[in-house]
């Protein structure tokens, strides 16, 4: 019995991590706490059904489309939205990414109309028995996709130039204008791989459950996660999501199914207050 | 600076008008709404807006919430998206006080103030902590606290249809219409609204702006920024905590879901519409913010004949096309008039100095 839970833990916390680390990568690069994380999840799995149930494009391509798409989103919404707001004062930006997520659930649900749609993708199904345990393909797809976009994108921002790039200019934009690196650029990519990360949670998540605008709320828990991770440390958010998607699933067995929220929402303030840089972040010196 | 320090003497005199004018038509609102006529002349529904008493309480409720939360967020810097919270904790304390003690209602609004003001200290606690983003998180994560023990409240003494309130009676004054709520409601938020503007003009709303403005600088001078943060979030709170327990009465059954986390995003996006740290603007802010949905609403039936594709919209899809409009209302202002409705205004009161002292 705990072996099962906490696989499933685990695999719900792979997707997590994923939604995460592409929420770090939008607060590392350009210092905006999105909230319309969640969203971009949604819009991951409206993608999702738009290729595949809609378009009947054949899954490669439909694969394509989604990452292209999410990218695209992102890209328009750092240059629409976020730019203009650039050295305005927090709750702005803040305030700025909760209306973009309303605005995008109330398009989205215009579209599709406010019911879930289902999701079919070629991707395996059924159950693999490990002894006792049970783990059922998706779960394990789902599972090992996220290890794999993860160290991905681990190794492209410790390997590649462009990687370099990007954390140099998230490290500092005024000493990355001097050294000649395009910002603006490394910022529009940084939103591209964080809506691409969700949309790919997304996909997974579609199946799992339903595509329907609740996922917001699954998708959300990337915050809880970026924060008992460390909120400037990439290998934290992989960390907070692995374990909120443990936490989670222990709760909601071993408590009730309503405590999961409360369960990491505690942790959240308790993390707060003793250790508000999180597990793997570093501690910044403030003011007074 | 100088032209609003050299104006005629005449403007006292119509500050005193324009005091008496909204003075009347304040009072005469009700029997317009009520009697859809403006004096004897009968109005259509759209000619008034599609308005009616109700919205006109309910918005008086959200001023509450708005004014609270701008004098927070706004007047004291800290940033809070817990503030449904404090609504849903006036709403229990009224079910506890009122369904479960039996207290008279004036008792039970003294008594949601104070839990408000307490549950609002607990939740600044964090500030002396953390501050910033992490204390935006640390508001968020008291929203989802406090919504699970409503939840758990209602499920243990109440059930599945939520918490049911009686219409509440001042003495022999039972509040069981629109009109005698609007009679109670309206003089509450001039007091609110008199008794925060007198706050921020107080020595300590002078010390909390400059908290706000420069927490270090503040400091030096002799503010003891940690008390004075707990402060504010206990007025600010226990405001709110009145206004859910109204909310509540208002509407006479609560359920947790009311008190989500978008019912916390709402006053937020009424203070930034009305302008951050303008009082008046938060009240701006909370009329547009409940007022436009039955206005958007009041013109479907008429786009319905052009049929069309917007007319087609609008029936189908109004919840959606609200939400859509109120959130692109949001960005505009953020990215074109950051100061909200009260930064317009005095921009235009600005321009319109500058253009009269032309010589």
């Amino acid at each position: 019995m705990f072996e099962q839970v906490f696989f499933s833990g685990l695999a719900l916390g792979s997707i997590y991590g994923l939604v995460a680390l592409g929420f770090a990568v939008i607060f590392k690069a350009t210092d905006v706490f999105n909230f319309a994380q969640g969203m971009f999840v949604v819009c991951g799995a409206y993608l999702a059904v738009t290729a595949i149930s809609i378009l009947q494009l054949p899954f490669p391509l439909a694969i394509v489309f989604i990452v292209g798409a999410a990218a695209l989103l992102g890209v328009l919404i750092h240059m629409a939205l976020i730019q203009p707001l650039l050295g305005r004062p927090m709750l702005s930006v803040i305030m700025l990414t909760i209306a973009l997520s309303i605005a995008l659930r109330a398009l989205i649900e215009m579209i599709f109309g406010p019911q879930g749609r289902s999701l079919t993708t070629p991707m395996p199904t059924g159950v693999l028995m490990l002894g006792s345990v049970r783990i059922s393909y998706l779960h394990l797809t789902a599972a090992l996709v996220s290890w794999a976009c993860m160290a991905g994108f681990g190794l492209f921002f410790r390997f590649t130039s462009v990687g370099l790039l990007m954390r140099a200019s998230a490290d500092s934009h005024e000493a990355a204008v001097v050294s000649g690196v395009n910002v603006n650029t490394m910022n529009r990519l940084a939103w591209a791989i964080g809506s691409t990360l969700a949309a790919v949670g997304g996909l997974f998540l579609g199946q799992l459950q339903i595509a329907s605008t609740e996922l917001e709320g699954i998708g959300l828990l990337a915050l809880p996660a970026v924060v008992i991770g460390g909120m400037q440390s990439i290998p934290g958010a992989i960390v907070g999501g692995l374990l909120v998607g443990i936490i989670e699933q222990m709760a909601s067995t071993y408590i009730s199914p309503k405590s999961s929220d409360i369960v990491i929402y505690v942790l959240l303030l308790l993390i707060l207050m003793v250790r508000p840089w999180g597990l793997f972040g570093q501690k910044e010196l403030g003011r007074v | 600076m100088n032209t609003t320090n050299s104006q005629p003497p005449a403007t006292n005199f119509s500050a005193w008008g324009w005091l008496i004018f909204w003075a009347g038509a304040l009072a005469y609102l009700p029997t317009l709404l009520t009697e859809r006529a403006l004096f004897g002349m009968a109005l259509s529904n759209t000619q008034l807006l599609n308005l009616g008493l109700t919205q006109i309480n309910l918005m008086l409720i959200s001023m509450l919430g708005a004014l609270s939360l701008n004098y927070l967020t706004g007047c004291a810097g800290l940033i809070s998206i817990g503030h449904a919270a404090f609504f849903a904790t006036g709403a229990m304390a009224a079910a506890i006080f009122d369904n479960q003690l039996g207290w008279p209602f004036p008792l039970v609004l003294l008594a949601c103030g104070l839990s408000g003001a307490l549950v609002g200290t607990l939740a600044g606690l964090p500030s002396l902590r953390v501050r910033g983003l992490y204390f935006v998180l640390s508001t968020l994560a008291v929203h989802y606290v406090v919504a699970y023990v409503f939840l758990e409240y209602q499920f243990k003494f109440f059930d599945v249809v939520g918490i049911p309130y009686a219409a509440p009676r001042i003495g022999d004054f039972e509040l069981n219409t629109p009109v005698r709520w609007y009679a109670f409601l309206l003089p509450l938020v001039v007091l609110v609204y008199l008794g925060l503007k007198a706050s921020l003009q107080s020595r300590e709303g002078l010390a909390m702006r400059a908290m706000r403005d420069h927490e270090l600088a503040a400091t030096s001078v002799g503010v003891d920024v940690r008390i004075l943060r707990l402060k504010a979030f206990g007025l600010s709170s226990a405001i709110a905590s009145v206004g859910g327990a109204l909310f509540a009465y208002y509407l006479s059954n609560v359920t947790s879901e009311a008190f989500n986390i978008s019912f916390a995003i709402q006053f937020i996006a009424m203070i930034i519409i009305g302008g951050m740290g303008s009082l008046p603007g938060s009240l701006v802010g909370a009329a547009i913010w409940l007022l436009l949905p039955s206005i958007i609403g009041g013109l479907s039936p008429q786009s319905n004949e052009d049929g069309g594709f917007i007319g087609k919209m609008l029936v189908e899809n109004r919840a959606q096309l609200v939400q859509l409009i109120f959130s692109l209302l949001v960005i505009v202002f953020l990215i074109f008039a950051p100061d909200g409705v009260a930064g317009l205004a005095r921009n235009l009161k600005n321009r319109i100095a500058a253009w009269r002292q032309r010589p």
